[in-house]
């Protein structure tokens, strides 16, 4: 085992708010128009054909840390494959990381620039959002963890407001079902399923778990509440706006605009803004918290704060370029992510069955050759 | 500090024990040598007393007390005619004179000087005999005393009006007329070099988490410093996190209030000369519980805890949302109120983050000069605090009535929060939240708040995380923070840490008319 660089210990509960709000924070907002370019009026099929790779990530990263309890990836992989392939693998991996929060915090600042402080410097808003999460990294998992519990509670109150659009629904929106069967479900599963393998980041998380052992039923959960918030969001958008919702960039904005009660409470937007910022705290700092972590564990340091502020410059640095705006196409993206997140961890999870299996085997024949050598010695 | 420094204080401490005490010298047996001793101890202190007599007009003694510390009355009648009248033992027995002759009930035997120099100390006046090794004092203090009173800060309704006083066992003895058991402990120590101010720890044995008095105690004891003035003295270095703008030591008036928190199995540090307990391990939550919420109807105290967290709530951001609003999305404003409120900033010359600083500090100074004032001015200070606050500041067209309305709602606000000290936590706070608002907006304002909930989730108060049972979540401990639950649905005791007597009370204490009359 090797040594916790984290003194701080999570329960598996936080743990599994952590990842809710890790993958709901980003897909709430622009997930409903990205599906539903392709899926159309199925597009509320989308986010559970998409929960399935969540559901395989959760069980190939509980199986990993089965084998490897205490470790995160960036540990276990060089044990797996060997030193120098894993050292590279998880180089890779934590340069996915690096880029993947870049992009995040990007995102993040473009919607709160497109939405609501249009003339504020586009640094301002990731500078300050990088210091918030300095801080929160820099206290430790424990507190990630908290505040994930504390902000989880402020995060669904939103849904409370969604019967206020009862007026403006309109339940035909969601016919003919499968017109041009499921296929378009699918390319539109394309995107969220990127968001779901991010529940690898669990791999980082497990070993400072009080109860481990919960560690699938706490995924699967996570994985299970992003599914069923997600195909809400979905059905909410598709019956309030119809084939229509892919022509708005953020339709759940659009939809909190629409309610009005007693002409009074209005302008409802905010307040998923406001609370959608909670969210894309804890998903930023969680990421962030894995890359530094990994990184700090792949260069065998004995504390990781020091590394906080330079890759908080990093991802800030990467935030501005990695994409030209927020309309490029991120063609990548949803191939990238779950390479990454889940078919190179079903990789090792395979090596590592086939090491464990073959290093029985040959223990078993050792032993069977040792024990026929000493069985004299033994019984006698 | 520098190690000089460092080096000079101990050094200076080992002079000044030399001085003060021949510590743990044990006393002569010839008087005069003792009086001598004593005399040169207390060089130049007019207040003491050295009163010498014979014993039974043969044997020499020496009486010694403070003057205003002792009860003198009480030690002429009681002590010196019965003395002077009676006739020493032959067989010299000290603790014969104390069985037949002296009729005080608190008596004790010293042997050292030190003894004798902390029971004058304390009042009690010390019998020197002549050819005994030992000294006597007697119980017989008295000095003048507050009475006990209500407390000022922590008003109720309904419940006990006692508040503590500045004298130490009057206040123990508060809390043990409450709790009567044996089980509730009280360790006493001593704590500052000059002042040997008497810290007691107390707890309820079988009930606390003895890891927790443990660890209190080792921190108090760890204490080196030259007086305590107040229980704050100890707050301070005893907390966790010093920096911090919040109390993580809960601190009242109330015997209730301490009684109530040592049965949920906290402890509680009581500090001679103030009338405020200290109380730990304490929470965000418990700063915002008032005593009367457990002597009200649960239901009303449970929409008052929500009228309380909501204008906690208004108190932190009410001016940086204002600022916020008026600065940055006009659009979320409704348009009529928005109407008006712009035409009453027409006037006003400042942006909205200066109407709000100007008017949030003007407001705080009023409060602060209102409690230093001397109560004949305090009037004065409310006509003019209106005036400059209110109509005047309107009409002259520095602030807008909007502002005002905004601020005055946040100084109501903040009187809601039970513990002033928590107040005082938010008050601060709410300075750079405003700034926040005033440059980032609504951004601002939530970023503010998430560092705000990471320093809470930070925090702990004695190894109790500040957040409990929110973050980490206790859902069992919800139906006494959130809401005010009736106490037949109490039946568990709060988690604090380590182990603990779980159950507090019987189940199944729901009255209702099946309980009534004949158990048939």
């Amino acid at each position: 085992m090797g040594r916790l660089l984290e003194q701080g210990k999570i329960s598996s509960s936080q743990m599994s708010k952590m990842l809710f709000l890790v993958i709901v924070a980003s897909t709430v907002i622009s997930v409903p128009s990205l599906t539903g370019k392709y899926a159309q009026n199925d597009l509320w099929l989308s986010p559970i054909l998409a929960s399935l790779i969540g559901f395989l990530t959760v069980f190939i990263v509980f199986s990993l840390n089965r084998l490897y309890p205490q470790q995160t990836v960036i540990q276990y992989s060089p044990d797996i494959i060997g030193k120098v392939p894993g050292k590279i693998f998880g180089l890779l991996l934590l340069f996915f990381y690096l880029h993947i929060t870049g992009l995040i915090v990007r995102n993040y600042a473009e919607f709160i620039m497109g939405n609501f402080l249009p003339q504020t410097p586009i640094s301002i808003v990731i500078f300050t959002m990088i210091a918030v999460c300095v801080y929160g990294v820099k206290a430790g998992i424990e507190t990630i963890g908290r505040t994930a519990q504390v902000f989880f509670f402020f995060f669904l109150f939103p849904l409370i407001l969604m019967p206020f659009l009862l007026r403006d629904m309109h339940l035909d929106f969601v016919f003919p079902m499968f017109e041009h069967g499921l296929l378009p479900a699918l390319k539109g599963a394309i995107i969220p399923q990127a968001y779901f393998s991010e529940m690898f980041l669990m791999s980082f998380l497990l070993p400072y778990v009080t109860d481990p052992e919960k560690g699938m039923r706490a995924g699967m959960l996570a994985t299970l509440g992003v599914a069923v918030v997600l195909t809400g969001v979905n059905i909410f958008i598709l019956l309030v706006f119809g084939r229509q919702s892919s022509d708005y960039l953020y339709p759940v904005m659009a939809a909190f605009r629409y309610i009005s009660i007693a002409d009074f409470i209005e302008n409802l937007d905010s307040v998923v803004m406001t609370v959608w910022i909670l969210g894309m705290y804890v998903k930023i700092s969680v990421f962030y918290y894995a890359t530094v972590l990994g990184t700090s564990q792949w260069l065998e340091l004995s504390d990781y704060r020091p590394i906080v502020i330079p890759i908080g410059m990093l991802i800030a640095a990467i935030s501005f370029w990695s994409m030209p705006n927020i309309n490029a196409p991120v063609i990548s993206f949803p191939f990238y992510s779950p390479l990454m997140q889940t078919i190179c961890p079903l990789l090792l999870l395979g090596v590592a069955y086939l090491r464990k299996k073959g290093k029985r085997q040959s223990q078993a024949q050792t032993a069977a050759a040792s024990g026929s050598v000493h069985s004299e010695k033994q019984e006698g | 500090m520098n190690r000089n420094a460092r080096k000079w204080w101990r050094a200076h401490k080992q002079r000044v024990q030399q001085q003060a005490v021949p510590s743990h010298t044990p006393l002569h047996k010839e008087l005069a040598e003792n009086e001598q001793q004593l005399r040169a101890l207390y060089d130049n202190c007019s207040d003491v007393v050295f009163r010498s007599f014979r014993i039974g007009g043969s044997t020499r003694a020496l009486v010694v007390y403070i003057d205003g510390l002792t009860n003198t009355e009480e030690l002429e009648r009681n002590v010196l005619s019965v003395l002077m009248k009676t006739k020493m033992p032959k067989d010299s027995a000290i603790g014969k004179l104390l069985d037949n002759v002296v009729s005080v009930s608190q008596t004790n035997e010293l042997a050292t000087f030190e003894d004798c120099l902390e029971s004058v100390a304390n009042g009690f006046p010390t019998l020197l005999i002549d050819q005994q090794e030992c000294a006597l004092s007697f119980g017989l203090a008295k000095w003048e005393k507050r009475p006990v009173e209500e407390p000022m800060a922590e008003g109720v309704v309904r419940g006990p009006r006692e508040g503590f006083t500045e004298s130490i066992q009057v206040n123990m003895a508060l809390i043990r007329r409450i709790i009567k058991t044996p089980a509730l402990k009280m360790e006493q120590m001593q704590i500052g070099g000059y002042t040997k101010t008497k810290v007691v720890l107390a707890y309820i044995d079988g009930i606390v988490d003895m890891d927790l008095v443990t660890e209190a105690r080792a921190r108090l004891n760890r204490i080196d410093i030259d007086g305590v003035l107040e229980s704050g003295y100890i707050e301070e270095l005893i907390e966790d996190h010093p920096a911090s703008p919040f109390p993580q030591i809960l601190s009242t008036e109330r015997p209730d209030v301490t009684c109530g928190n040592l049965l949920e199995g906290r402890i509680a540090i009581i500090v001679d000369g103030t009338p405020f307990v200290m109380i730990a391990p304490a929470t965000l939550f418990s700063l915002l519980q008032s005593s009367e919420d457990y002597y009200q109807r649960s239901i009303v105290s449970s929409a008052i805890r929500w009228l309380r967290f909501l204008f906690t709530g208004i108190s932190f951001l009410l001016p940086s949302l204002y600022v916020a609003l008026i600065t940055f999305h006009q659009e979320m404003v409704p348009t009529s109120l928005l109407i008006s409120m712009a035409a009453s900033r027409e006037a006003v010359p400042f942006p909205a983050l200066v109407e709000a600083l100007l008017m949030e500090v003007t407001f705080e100074a009023l409060r602060e000069a209102g409690v230093r004032l001397p109560k004949q001015i305090g009037a004065a200070i409310s006509i003019v605090g209106a005036l400059v606050i209110g109509q005047a500041s309107v009409q002259a067209g520095l602030v807008s009535a909007p502002m005002v309305i905004v601020v005055a709602i946040t100084g109501i606000a903040s009187f809601m929060i039970p513990h002033y000290i928590a107040g005082l936590a938010i008050r601060l706070l709410r300075i750079p939240m405003m700034f926040l608002a005033g440059s980032l907006g609504l951004l601002g304002i939530m970023l503010g708040i998430i560092v705000t909930v990471i320093h809470l989730s930070t925090i702990r108060s004695l190894g109790v995380p500040y957040l409990t049972p929110i973050g980490p979540m206790k859902f069992a401990e919800w139906k006494d923070t959130l809401v005010r639950a009736p106490w037949w649905m109490m039946n568990a005791r709060p988690h604090l840490t380590g182990d603990y007597q779980k159950i507090r009370q019987g189940a199944n204490q729901k009255p209702g008319p099946e309980k009534g009359g004949d158990p048939a």
